[in-house]
């Protein structure tokens, strides 16, 4: 919002020659440019790289470290898709963990905003507490959840719960699954705590996220629906639904972006054939491999994936908005 | 029955909200070295070591907090020009460094934490403890950059036009009008900053070349030798610091406004 017409202020005296105010804009330029755009364009730059045997690399023009990405390094002889696989991967958790947070934010959020102003503020406070627990402390958190000595198999087990699954037949099923051992209910490692522990990440954001859309909705149109006779489900697909279809996208796209790069929830919950490209990225810039330009060009793929996702996002808000 | 289900719902996923983090906290007071839940032996040993005996925790604790405080300072000094000039200029100039500033925070934090490796790499400082509180201004610009901009949005225009009326200079109408209220935003801000930057975990790893740890950091690397309970003391730590800094941010400021609720609603 430009406020240039409200400042009617007095006009200045007559400025120096140097006027350092003057320099602001350029050194915030600088400054952000530095470090807010250098490092995306080094990952870049670097993704051409290539690697010394034996050292480290050098800046070169190489789309090998790509090549390797989609086909493997031993193209066109020996082809392989393990990296291709790991995007998929990434693609796979994130895709679902984003909406499943926005799905079960939704309703929460919806009821939220129809509380009072006080117990709003005391709601959000729990959320904002909960967002900013770091990923390792949720990973942490879920790890005991999930362990067989003190997590949710031993509540299974003691509360006879796995044997009724057993007489009922849908213990075979969850072994099906990968989500039981011939014993008890296992949940290390399995996609589904990768999913639930990635949703729970993101789900506060989930939540800010949908938080201005639904406490604006227009409470007349859901009133006046009511008064028309519309049942509950009725307001919620023809009055609620249509007005927050574009924040719901965003919500799902953010998220989505957001979760591509999670990795320690994969790193302790993904089995090891599962694993996504961020876990690469690790493995190649800090980890056993060390291939700087290899970790970049991941991180290349990475980052491409995500703006194309957020563009597509918002060539969906623009075509949506009225 | 039907108008229980909305609290039902709420409070169910309050529950699921709490179970992680009732789990971790329970898990602090065990007597052994164990992560049992519910915990065995319960004891307060385990916050003694975290505090004061253990020189690890120590450390990395006092790491985390001059990360925290540093960036979250400098967050807000590089986001108030550009907040302030996107509102008074609104020029493409603005909107594009608002942008630019907001991308960190925007992209997967992986890649930027890449990028940020080699850039301090390239400028020989990598693991030098300032170049932690500079990444992560960098990364959480963009939360001050917001609060700050719903302050200026605020301000009435009636008071700086009476100002102006009264002969108030720029400089004058800044210091008596524009920056008052606009404290509580941009305090909201540096507190949004502040609680993310004691959490973050992923460009400080990348950052910190293993030259010093942070709490998470020094968590996550004792991942693979399994969890201790003194661990779980950090993480009440934690969500302690979060609840008592977002509490002040709710009893002082506006916080359904901050996080985007219609303001004319009660």
């Amino acid at each position: 919002m430009s406020h240039s017409e409200s400042l009617t202020l007095p006009a200045a005296p007559p400025s120096p020659a140097f006027n350092p105010a003057r320099l602001l804009p350029a050194l915030l330029t600088a400054l952000i440019l530095l470090l807010c755009v250098t490092p995306f364009l080094l990952v870049i730059a670097i993704a051409f790289g290539q690697k010394i045997e034996g050292a480290g690399w050098e800046w070169a023009f190489t789309f090998a470290n790509f090549q390797r990405f989609f086909v493997g390094a031993g193209w066109p002889e020996d082809v392989t898709y393990l990296y291709l696989q790991r995007l998929w991967y990434s693609l796979y958790y994130a895709v679902i963990a984003s909406l499943l947070a926005v799905l079960t934010a939704f309703p929460f959020t919806l009821c939220l905003t129809r509380l009072s102003r006080r117990a709003q503020s005391r709601w959000l406070v729990f959320i904002l507490a909960s967002l900013s627990l770091s990923e390792v402390f949720v990973v942490m958190g879920w790890d005991v959840l999930f362990s067989n000595r003190s997590g949710l198999p031993m509540v299974f087990r003691e509360t006879g719960l796995t044997d009724w699954l057993k007489a009922n037949g849908l213990f075979d099923l969850l072994r099906e699954w990968g989500l039981a051992s011939p014993r008890n209910v296992k949940f290390k490692t399995s996609a589904f705590a990768t999913v639930m522990c990635m949703a729970y990440l993101v789900w506060p954001y989930a939540v800010i996220l949908l938080y201005p859309a639904l406490s604006r909705l227009d409470q007349s149109q859901i009133e006046a629906a009511r008064t028309m006779g519309a049942t509950p489900r009725q307001v919620l697909t023809t009055v609620i639904l249509p007005a927050v279809r574009l924040p719901l996208t965003g919500a799902v796209l953010l998220l989505f972006v957001f979760l591509l790069g999670t990795y320690v929830a994969v790193t302790v919950f993904a089995e090891p054939a599962k694993q996504t490209t961020a876990i690469s990225v690790y493995e190649s810039v800090r980890g056993s491999t060390l291939n700087a330009p290899f970790g970049a060009a991941q991180a290349v793929i990475l980052l491409v994936t995500a703006a194309t996702f957020l563009g597509l996002g918002q060539l969906l808000m623009l075509r949506g908005r009225p | 029955m039907k108008r229980a289900l909305a609290p039902a719902f709420m409070a169910l996923s309050a529950i699921m909200l709490a179970l992680p983090i009732i789990v971790v906290s329970g898990a602090a007071l065990n007597g052994g070295r164990t992560m049992l839940f519910p915990p065995q032996d319960p004891t307060l040993a385990r916050f003694a070591e975290f505090f004061i005996t253990e020189p690890v925790w120590r450390v990395a604790l006092w790491n985390s907090l001059i990360i925290a405080f540093g960036s979250a300072a400098l967050a807000v000094l590089i986001a108030w020009p550009v907040a302030y000039l996107l509102w008074a200029k609104g020029s493409r100039l603005s909107k594009t460094l608002a942008a630019l500033g907001s991308l960190p925070f925007a992209l997967p934090p992986i890649v930027f934490g890449v990028g940020l490796g080699f850039f301090w790499s390239f400028a020989g400082v990598l693991g030098a403890l300032p170049v932690a509180i500079v990444s992560h201004a960098a990364l959480f610009m963009a939360l001050p950059l917001v609060t700050i901009s719903i302050g200026l949005q605020s301000i009435e225009r009636a008071h700086l036009d009476a100002a102006a009326t009264m002969g108030a200079t720029e400089a004058v109408a800044f210091r008596t009008i524009i920056l008052p209220q606009t404290l509580p935003y941009t305090a909201s801000g540096f507190f949004f900053a502040l609680v993310l930057s004691f959490n973050e975990f992923i460009v400080m790893f990348f950052v910190s070349a293993s030259a010093y740890s942070t709490v998470t950091l020094q968590i996550f690397n004792s991942l693979r030798n399994g969890y201790t309970p003194t661990m779980a003391v950090a993480a009440i730590t934690f969500i302690a610091v979060s609840i008592i800094v977002f509490s002040a941010v709710a009893r002082w400021g506006d916080l359904p406004r901050l996080m985007g609720a219609d303001e004319t609603r009660s």
